[in-house]
């Protein structure tokens, strides 16, 4: 090997670690949820911790399911039941909400996956 | 009538080594690849070999007909595959004609290139940059042209890998070649 083989080697190996931060790295797991009720924070939770919480709104309890570094809806006393078809949350900026009943839930990382969602 | 065609020594040998190379790339698409993209691209040996021992414009020869005449014989001509694997041949033979321009670089300096630290490129070197570049080109073809979408990224760190650990290898094949061709008294491929 030339030395001008050691340094391509040794470059294109550095690279990959940079490519799987910058490609993987960025939907960081979250470390918290965040439940709002009509708008208002009423609770932030940690993701760690395994945990079946109940949130009173307008229409009733909606069941928020928290495992192993994720949460969901588990129900909610809506017709639609987007909020549980969201499904399991895990990401910096991901969200779910039951708007019938004004509760909603986010994940908190110190990277957001997104900046903003629009309906 | 008989038409003569002139062929002089340099054709007979890009024939050659684009067999050669061809054959190579036959072998490899009965291989099943785990993702879409990941070859061992076994074919860029001959490619890199062909650039050391009779320079550049040999070597972009021998790699673009071994994509134009490797893909209709495999039946994939004007295919996605085909113009992927173009757009990958393009991309990497354009990085070695760059890479080429190092002083220094193959065996202009003599014979002892193989395994003395002179400061251009050996196999190794080109290996590692033209399946690089292969996978680059093709990745941002697909991307430009067939997938548009930003998830495709998810699988650049490890397509990337593939080309890195693939380009090591076929450039260490490379250097054995050279290394047993380079020993024995010089002989042209060609008659």
């Amino acid at each position: 090997m030339t030395r001008a083989d050691i340094v391509v080697v040794i470059l294109a190996v550095a690279l990959l670690p940079f490519l799987y931060i910058t490609y993987w790295g960025s939907s960081q797991q979250g470390n918290e949820l965040r439940v709002m009720v009509n708008g208002k924070e009423t609770m932030v939770l940690s993701l760690h911790e395994n945990k079946h919480i109940t949130v009173p709104g307008p229409l009733g309890a909606s069941v928020i399911d928290i495992h192993d570094g994720k949460a969901r809806f588990v129900s909610s006393p809506c017709r639609g039941k987007q909020c549980v078809h969201t499904g399991w949350l895990g990401q910096g900026g991901e969200f779910a909400a039951c708007l019938p009943n004004r509760v909603s839930i986010a994940v908190i990382a110190q990277e957001q996956r997104y900046d903003s969602i629009v309906f | 009538m008989s038409l003569a065609l002139l062929t002089t020594r340099e054709d007979h040998r890009i024939a050659w080594l684009a067999a050669l190379a061809i054959t190579l790339h036959i072998v490899e698409s009965t291989l099943p690849s785990p993702i879409p993209g990941v070859k061992p691209g076994l074919a860029n040996i001959i490619t890199i070999l062909t650039l050391i021992q009779f320079g550049w414009s040999t070597a972009a020869w021998v790699n673009l007909l071994r994509v134009l005449v490797g893909s209709v014989l495999v039946g994939s001509f004007l295919s996605p595959t085909f113009i992927l694997s173009l757009a990958g041949a393009i991309s990497s033979i354009m990085v070695l004609r760059v890479a080429s321009w190092l002083p220094l670089s193959g065996r202009k300096q003599g014979t002892g290139t193989i395994g003395s630290g002179g400061s251009g490129f050996g196999p190794i070197g080109y290996s590692v940059l033209a399946a690089m570049a292969h996978m680059a080109g093709q990745f941002y073809t697909a991307y430009l042209l067939f997938i548009p979408h930003d998830a495709l990224f998810h699988l650049l760190p490890v397509l990337m890998t593939a080309a890195v650990i693939f380009g090591i290898i076929s450039g260490f094949i490379a250097h054995l070649i050279l290394g047993r061709s380079l020993n024995q008294p010089r002989q042209s491929p060609v008659r």
